[in-house]
């Protein structure tokens, strides 16, 4: 455990107030000088050929300044298997391609102009479920793969297999064992600001792209590539991130239109700002990977868990971004949520022409644990063991490695787990009737980062002015979460100074250090543990100045005192001594001695040791930097294993709910989050991380889901694209951090920024479940679903 | 169709010639370049344009410009004191968490300027309302209520001091 | 969104005329939070709009042996009367739960009668208070009921330089009790299904009952076959259940982006069984 001064308080963040006034700038309210507006073409089928696009109305139309299309700009590949295009020929494969663009000096000349692009297609058969995707015959989406091989399936090659024991003779030998089927839906990270970016050069064709992403290092070598597929190979990108209006994950990946403002701004000579309506920010981004999940878990007859045999399917949808990359992150839980020896899980994931996925908070830990922690309830009631009491049983442990390598630290499970039986008045409440019941879910994530490509690094530069200010330049990104508090509170409490003293600087590729991106609940602790190491270099520092700079200051400053108060005698120091740096202590903001921290006339104020050392001959300045790149693992390709993170965070959530029986309505009447988050940084941000991932994750349990048909989306606006507004939330929401000091975190933290929203679904259907005996598979637990399954328990009891 | 119209932002007159379809929030945007109303949807759904015509919240996504005309519109810039002093309201969201991605924050001050307005104690039912409005996708909501529920208090307590 | 002309009148045979001169394609706009967004939507780009909120005449609440509400009453002006809480709950609540504040504070009663949605949450309790709707045009004016007026979604009997000008609702009579329900997927949301009842009690007796349900039809519907059920009978268990069963026999529901048709047809029965009995608890 650390003694603290500000690390664990409950502190204003310090990007409110600006935010607050209207005052922070998001993409939508940066103007370049000469900008024009880009607007693009999408299609209009989910599957066709293109025969011809005629953009020559749009190019006479006033006021537009650069048109174009796939056939006549360079092509660039993007998506992490180079199977997308930024602009498309041949043919589409989803509605959300971009077939064309404009830029124009207005948005509505630019809207104008892509209403007069006419693109002739022929339709093709399209494929819109995955599993008849599969099926033999089925069309293809891609006729070729990346490197232009043909391809004979629709398969997308990325897939996931773990295996650890012995699964068959685990499952011969199980007392009891439960099977379910478990589907989750598409659903839309929803951020508040839409994407967007304005891509310009300079005269020497050096790209700068302010643009709303989570991995400006990333982002800025993906630009690159396509700068080198431009002709402008060696070119350099910066990367500047605005305020973000929420993220979610959205911004993991570059995307189209990214690409397509960078066309545009290269053929038109002028800075292009491209910002997604929000019918826009519906179709054309990136959602949450959808699944289905077969499940089967056995267990001996004291409640052991014995096996877990999970096999998944995946829609990719058109074209392959991080979607296909989840099943890394949910075979996290599914290998290791409680202890089971045996595992076997598969995730397939396939081609189809709906709209592409991506990343989301939490990375299919959602989709893994609905189907998990619904299952173990189903495998509790088999056994005849309370739920609660069956977790309790197989509660990880600190200290355990699990079957996928991954070696626990702190572990708060079983806090967790008894802190929300508590809290939900459990042993009371649980199978009472009366349509009123509780469920618990639990979680397992990563807490330490992740190492999900071969760096997991992040960059931190510490700059100390001699006003003893000091500027924390990050390469994470700020997008609501918290990381510029986390950070600045960290930052202050390494170094010894107090957090006002700190502003942390984010988001510029050109002067922020490098960092592998800000996902996996990976900011607040990967910056903090390298601004912890950036510190430490930084008080060397001082106290090396300090040794030769403190004395003279304090005779200074008291002969400035005598002259003020004749009266006041010098004291008998040795003023021309030279200290041992390791003599000095700084705490806020003052360099004293260690031996006499609390005489007052040996104290000088950090910021005149800095001066002292600037206004010299032969001066210095400090400037410190580290780059913290945990010890964890990249997993093994072949078998999925490696200790992917430098610790692990745990949670369980429960509900107590109220079913409706006549309307199927599912009414929650109080809800409980406690989460092991190794140490509290800031108690108002982490529990604004909670709240608002728990209200995600209601809102994934209860209500949200993209709705398609062959392809189409058909609820882009928050009208029929449901998330919880303030009155939904008529119900108290308890939160409890459980803190297990974490060596590896900073301060003893772990990451907390994904999981609010891991067990919440599952944690509501188990409370359905108790409270009316009915078990809604796929989510979202609709009243149409509740009702029509109590009906059928009706007529088949 | 373009029209010349008059009227009060944030306690100034001005004009300003506008067509005829333009939304008050075009307008705020780019003629008068205040940009803390937000466009969220353009659809009226998420509130984040939320700005004060006469006192009373609007969507200003879908006020058609030449209904200001002759009116009094305040936005979130109208707030600010001077020496950048917040409004409790402002102030209370700083100090209590209710502000994250803060995309949606100045349309919901707005709205519980107006609530407060009209009720300077509402209990947390009433707060819930008064912002239902609004979309948030970081919060939760409930730091934002404890955060309104607290301004209330400080301005009411502020109001009887003054009386 | 598509340029358009924006028109401001004072008086109705203002409004009438330029309807008249702008042609066919041109709308009325009145409070603008359905039609703006359909026009944003590309769904309809009239080349001019013509506002009816300048028109003081039609923004009136009164009285005449009830209530007279002007068309451009903005909602929020109906969620603030404590007469309307006191003699009309239906619509009180109705009001209170359709869409949220800032809505509420631009759009109005008429406007939300005559985009005539399925689910306008003012058409049931209107239906049920026995609403009489006045329709000014150069013509003149000509009255009829609120139930006549939908004649499927988005479509009314409105001609087209005809506007709504005015909502006559009948005085309350001693023993009535009304009550207005809803589901939707949110609290915030637009009708999965509402639903009203009105009744007028004689002695534990139903002599009067209205019923009204939305979204589970082409148009708001009233449902005379179930009110004949109620009408002279007491309000048990029995007739309750008669009542549930009488109403999915009556409704007509679609399978849409918001719910299902077997789901909208089962629970309107419930959904106006709780009216019903919402409606006999509020009798004064």
């Amino acid at each position: 455990m650390y003694d603290t001064r500000f690390v664990g308080g409950s502190v204003p963040r310090p990007d409110a107030p600006d935010k607050a006034a209207g005052k922070a700038l998001y993409i939508h309210d940066l103007i370049r000088p000469g900008m024009l507006y880009g607007k693009i073409k999408f299609s209009d089928h989910a599957h066709a050929r293109i025969i011809h696009i005629d953009t020559s109305r749009a190019e006479r139309l006033a006021g537009v300044r650069a048109v174009v299309t796939g056939y006549n700009t360079p092509e660039i590949r993007i998506g992490f298997i180079k199977d997308n295009f930024a602009l498309k020929k041949g043919k589409v494969r989803q509605y959300r391609d971009e077939v064309a663009a404009v830029a124009a000096v207005d948005p509505d000349v630019a809207q104008e102009a892509v209403d007069l692009i006419r693109v002739e297609y022929e339709e093709l058969p399209g494929v819109f479920d995955p599993e008849e995707a599969m099926a033999e015959g089925a069309p293809l989406v891609h006729e070729t793969d990346p490197r232009g091989r043909p391809k004979v399936d629709n398969m997308v090659p990325v897939p996931w297999k773990f295996e650890a024991g012995d699964l068959e003779s685990a499952k011969r030998s199980a007392a009891f064992i439960a099977e379910g089927r478990y589907e989750t839906p598409l659903i839309q990270q929803s951020c508040m600001g839409t994407a967007g970016c304005i891509a310009e050069f300079d005269l020497q064709n050096n790209l700068i792209i302010h643009t709303k992403t989570q991995i400006p290092f990333l982002a800025q070598n993906d630009f690159n590539q396509a700068l080198a597929a431009m002709g402008l190979r060696g070119k350099r990108t910066r990367v500047i991130v605005p305020t973000l209006g929420g993220s979610f994950g959205t911004g993991l990946d570059t995307h189209g239109y990214e690409y397509i403002a960078i066309l545009l701004a290269y053929k038109s000579g002028r800075p292009v700002k491209i910002v997604l309506t929000r019918e826009e920010e519906f179709t054309a981004l990136s959602p949450r990977q959808p699944t289905r999940t077969h499940i089967i878990q056995g267990c001996d007859a004291a409640g052991r868990l014995a096996f877990r045999e999970v096999r998944m399917l995946l829609d990719n949808g058109a074209y392959t971004s991080w979607g296909a990359t989840t099943p890394s992150v949910m075979m996290l839980p599914i290998s290791s949520l409680y202890r089971v020896p045996n595992v076997f899980y598969e995730a397939k994931i396939v081609y189809t022409n709906n709209t592409y996925c991506q990343a989301m908070r939490g990375y299919g830990n959602p989709q893994a644990a609905w189907a998990l922690e619904c299952n173990i309830d189903q495998l509790a009631e088999t056994a005849g063991i309370d739920p609660y009491e069956f977790r309790q049983r197989n509660a990880n442990v600190p200290d355990e490695i699990t079957p996928m390598g991954l070696q626990i630290t702190t572990c708060g499970l079983d806090r967790c787990l008894d802190t929300v039986a508590e809290k939900l008045d459990w042993k009371r409440k649980r199978g009472k009737g009366g349509a009123r019941g509780v469920g618990m879910a639990s979680l397992f994530h990563v807490g330490g980062s992740g190492r999900v490509y071969r760096s997991d690094g992040t960059g931190v530069i510490m700059k100390l002015d001699d006003f003893g200010c000091v500027s924390v330049l990050a390469g994470g990104v700020e997008m609501g979460q918290g990381f510029i508090s986390a950070l600045s509170l960290t930052a202050a409490e390494a170094l010894g100074v107090t957090p006002d003293r700190v502003s942390v600087l984010t988001g510029d590729t050109a002067t922020c250090p490098w960092d592998v991106g800000t996902h996996a609940s990976r900011g607040a602790f990967t910056a903090g543990n390298a601004a912890i190491m950036a510190a430490r270099k930084a008080r060397e520092q001082i106290f090396q100045l300090a040794s030769e700079h403190f004395m003279p200051r304090v005779h200074a400053n008291l002969k400035r005192r005598r002259k003020r108060d004749p009266d006041f005698e010098l004291p008998d120091f040795n003023y021309e001594r030279l200290c041992d740096p390791s003599e000095f202590e700084l705490r806020e903001n003052v360099v004293f001695l260690k031996e006499e921290p609390e005489n007052p006339m040996l104290r000088v104020p950090l910021e005149e040791i800095l001066r002292a050392a600037h206004y010299k001959e032969q001066g210095t300045m400090i400037v410190t930097e580290a780059f913290y790149d945990p010890c964890n693992q990249m997993l093994d390709a072949r078998t999925c294993r490696g200790n992917m993170s430098a610790t692990y965070i745990f949670g369980t959530q429960g509900a107590e709910v109220e079913v409706d029986t006549e309307t199927g309505r599912v009414r929650i009447l109080k809800f409980v989050a406690a989460h092991d988050v190794g140490r509290v940084i800031n108690q108002q941000t982490i529990k604004g991380q909670i709240y608002g991932g728990v209200v995600q994750g209601l809102g994934y349990a209860l209500c949200e889901e993209y709705k398609s048909r062959e392809g189409r989306n058909l609820n882009p606006n928050f009208l029929d694209y449901k998330i919880l507004s303030a009155p939904d939330l008529d119900f108290p929401i308890e939160i409890e951090c459980i803190e297990t000091h974490d060596l590896e975190g900073p301060f003893g933290a772990k990451g907390v920024g994904e999981p609010g929203l891991v067990a919440t679904a599952p944690a509501v259907a188990n409370a359905v479940y108790d409270a009316v005996g009915v078990r809604i598979t796929d989510l979202p637990i609709t009243p149409e679903k509740v009702l029509a399954a109590l009906k059928r328990k009706k007529e088949r009891p | 169709m373009k029209k010349t119209i008059r009227f009060v932002l944030n306690g100034y007159e001005v004009t300003a010639e506008v067509a005829a379809h333009k939304m008050l929030l075009e307008v705020l945007r780019e003629g008068f370049q205040l940009t803390g109303a937000k466009e969220g949807c353009g659809q009226g759904e998420c509130g984040a344009c939320t700005v004060l015509v006469d006192g009373l919240s609007v969507n200003s996504c879908l006020y058609p410009i030449l209904e200001v005309e002759g009116r009094s519109v305040t936005t979130v810039e109208g707030l600010l004191g001077e020496g950048n002093r917040l409004h409790p309201i402002q102030e209370a969201m700083v100090e209590n968490g209710g502000i994250q991605c803060g995309f949606c924050t100045p349309g919901i001050v707005m709205s519980a300027k107006a609530l407060l307005d009209e009720i300077p104690l509402p209990d947390e039912a009433r707060i819930r309302r008064g912002i239902g409005g609004h979309l948030c996708r970081c919060t939760g909501y409930v730091q934002i209520v404890e955060s309104i529920r607290r301004a209330a208090e400080k301005m009411a307590a502020q109001g009887e001091r003054d009386s | 969104m598509k340029g358009f002309d924006y028109f401001q009148p004072g008086r109705l045979e203002e409004a009438y005329g330029l309807m008249e001169t702008l042609g066919a394609e041109a709308g009325y706009i009145a409070g603008g939070t359905d039609i703006l967004v359909r026009m944003k939507q590309k769904i309809i780009a009239p080349p001019a709009l013509i506002s009816l909120r300048r028109i003081e005449e039609l923004a009136r609440m009164g009285r005449d042996r009830g209530l007279l509400l002007g068309s451009m009453t903005p909602l929020r002006a109906l969620e603030k009367s404590e007469e309307i809480a006191a003699s009309y709950p239906c619509l009180s609540q109705a009001v209170g739960s359709l869409a949220n504040p800032q809505i509420r504070n631009v759009a109005t009663v008429g406007g939300n009668l005559c985009n005539a949605a399925p689910s306008a949450d003012c058409a049931p309790p209107l239906m049920v208070l026995g609403a009489t709707l006045t329709i000014g045009g150069p013509g003149g004016e000509r009255t009829l009921p609120v139930e006549d007026f939908f004649e499927g979604p988005g479509r009314t009997v409105l001609r087209r330089e005809e506007i709504l000008t005015g909502i006559a609702i009948p005085e309350r009579v001693p023993g009535t009790g009304s009550a207005f329900l809803k589901l939707g997927r949110v609290s915030q949301d637009i009708a999965v299904i509402n639903a009203a009842a009105l009744v007028i009690m004689e002695g534990g007796v139903c002599r009067t009952c209205r019923l009204a349900v939305g979204a589970v039809a082409p148009t708001p519907l009233r449902l005379r076959g179930v009110e004949r059920l109620v009408e002279g009978r007491r309000p048990d268990p029995e007739l309750l259940a008669e009542v549930e069963r009488g109403v999915r026999g009556e409704v007509n529901p679609i399978t849409d982006v918001r719910s299902t048709e077997e789901y909208r047809r089962e629970v309107s029965g419930v959904l106006l069984r709780r009216a019903l009995e919402q409606a006999v608890r509020d009798v004064r």
